[in-house]
């Protein structure tokens, strides 16, 4: 008499001749593929799921700041650069903080003992000359990202404008000399 | 005694100052850096600036010598801002009149009459080192902290315009003697 085919078991070895693995009856094998079907989708859904949920920022494109030999310190020195700021949140929101490399993350430039102070201005739109004035380790927020691609690869090619300045006022009262520092950018999401 | 007048014509800033300019690079020292995809991203940029060294001459007014007593020394001093952003605050400052050869000299057609310079590093004085036309007086540092002291000292040396009793008794009466008194101020 046949054994019933859900009692059927096939026992075989596998290629490397160490555990047998059970074949399922006919019913099994279709409910297994069902599961595995299932388990296969969470699991293409998966990735997609967690990107969407979490909020990242990325900002790229950056330059340096060279203003060169200033002839003329009775006038303002302003250099505009128009960078990429990504951000994956639910309205592309995002907050920058700035913080530069003389005491106490303060916007100024170093040559030896003297300092020339300068000004830092944000824009959430690239190509601009003015925006935000920024204060050292404060955190400017509400602004909102038109990337679409985290470093701008596609899409928009800048999202946003970094504006220094140096007022005609520092500069006429600095100490001849070459000044240099960090301005660094820090963003988050929002 | 007629009327003696001198004006010195105010050398108003460009004129008078001249820029020598150490154009040091602006060298970066480091590069941008571009922030990674996170929950927060951080960039930094370099910042670079040379200034050079500038001197800026500023507050000078006409020199008016009126009804002077042929028999005594004519004197006029004034403050006046010389400012220099050198790492000493130092300058140098060379005179020149507009008689024959740059002479301090006051003229009314061939009539002609000396007058002498003196410098201060030091505002509010009566006297000072004597210049002489074209030379240049070296070693003088300003305590200027802005260019036409705006703010800090309201001025950082003094101008002293002199005529001799001795060139005074020299002049016509009721004449009118002209000049003019450049003053040329470069960083040290």
């Amino acid at each position: 008499m046949a054994p019933p085919l859900s009692r059927v078991v096939v026992r075989k070895r596998t290629p490397s001749g160490s555990a047998p693995t059970r074949a399922a009856s006919p019913a099994r094998t279709c409910g297994l593929r069902w599961q595995a079907i299932g388990i296969a989708i969470v699991a293409l859904l998966a990735p997609q799921s967690l990107s969407a949920q979490s909020n990242s920022v990325r900002v790229t494109q950056l330059s340096d700041v060279a203003f060169g030999a200033l002839a003329n310190l009775g006038v303002d020195a302003v250099q505009t650069q128009s960078i990429c700021v990504f951000a994956h949140t639910a309205n592309d929101g995002y907050r920058v903080t700035a913080t530069g490399s003389a005491p106490n993350g303060a916007f100024a430039l170093s040559s030896g003992a003297s300092l020339l102070d300068y000004e830092v201005q944000w824009s959430p739109s690239p190509g601009q000359s003015t925006g935000s004035q920024l204060s050292p380790n404060s955190t400017l927020t509400g602004l909102t990202s038109s990337a679409t691609q985290q470093t701008c690869n596609n899409g928009p090619a800048t999202s946003a404008s970094l504006i220094v300045v140096l007022r005609s006022a520092a500069l006429s009262s600095a100490r001849a000399g070459s000044y240099s520092g960090t301005l660094t950018l820090i963003i988050g999401p929002e | 005694m007629a009327g003696i007048i001198m004006m010195a014509r105010r050398n108003l800033l460009n004129a008078a100052v001249v820029a020598v300019a150490i154009v040091a690079t602006a060298t970066t020292a480091s590069a941008a850096t571009q922030g990674s995809l996170g929950s927060t991203s951080t960039g930094s940029v370099s910042i670079s600036a040379s200034i050079p060294s500038r001197v800026r001459i500023s507050g000078l007014s006409d020199v008016a010598f009126s009804n002077v007593d042929p028999s005594l020394d004519a004197a006029n001093a004034q403050n006046v801002c010389v400012w220099s952003n050198t790492s000493t605050k130092g300058y140098r400052i060379t005179a020149s009149g507009s008689g024959a050869a740059n002479a301090f000299t006051l003229a009314n057609a061939a009539l002609v009459v000396p007058y002498t310079v003196e410098w201060s590093g030091t505002s509010g004085q009566s006297g000072g080192t004597a210049l002489t036309a074209g030379s240049a007086l070296t070693g003088l540092t300003s305590t200027a902290t802005n260019s036409n002291c705006a703010s800090g000292p309201s001025t950082s040396a003094s101008l002293i315009v002199k005529i001799a009793a001795a060139d005074l008794q020299g002049m016509n009466s009721a004449t009118n003697y002209t000049g003019t008194l450049t003053l040329l101020v470069a960083p040290e």
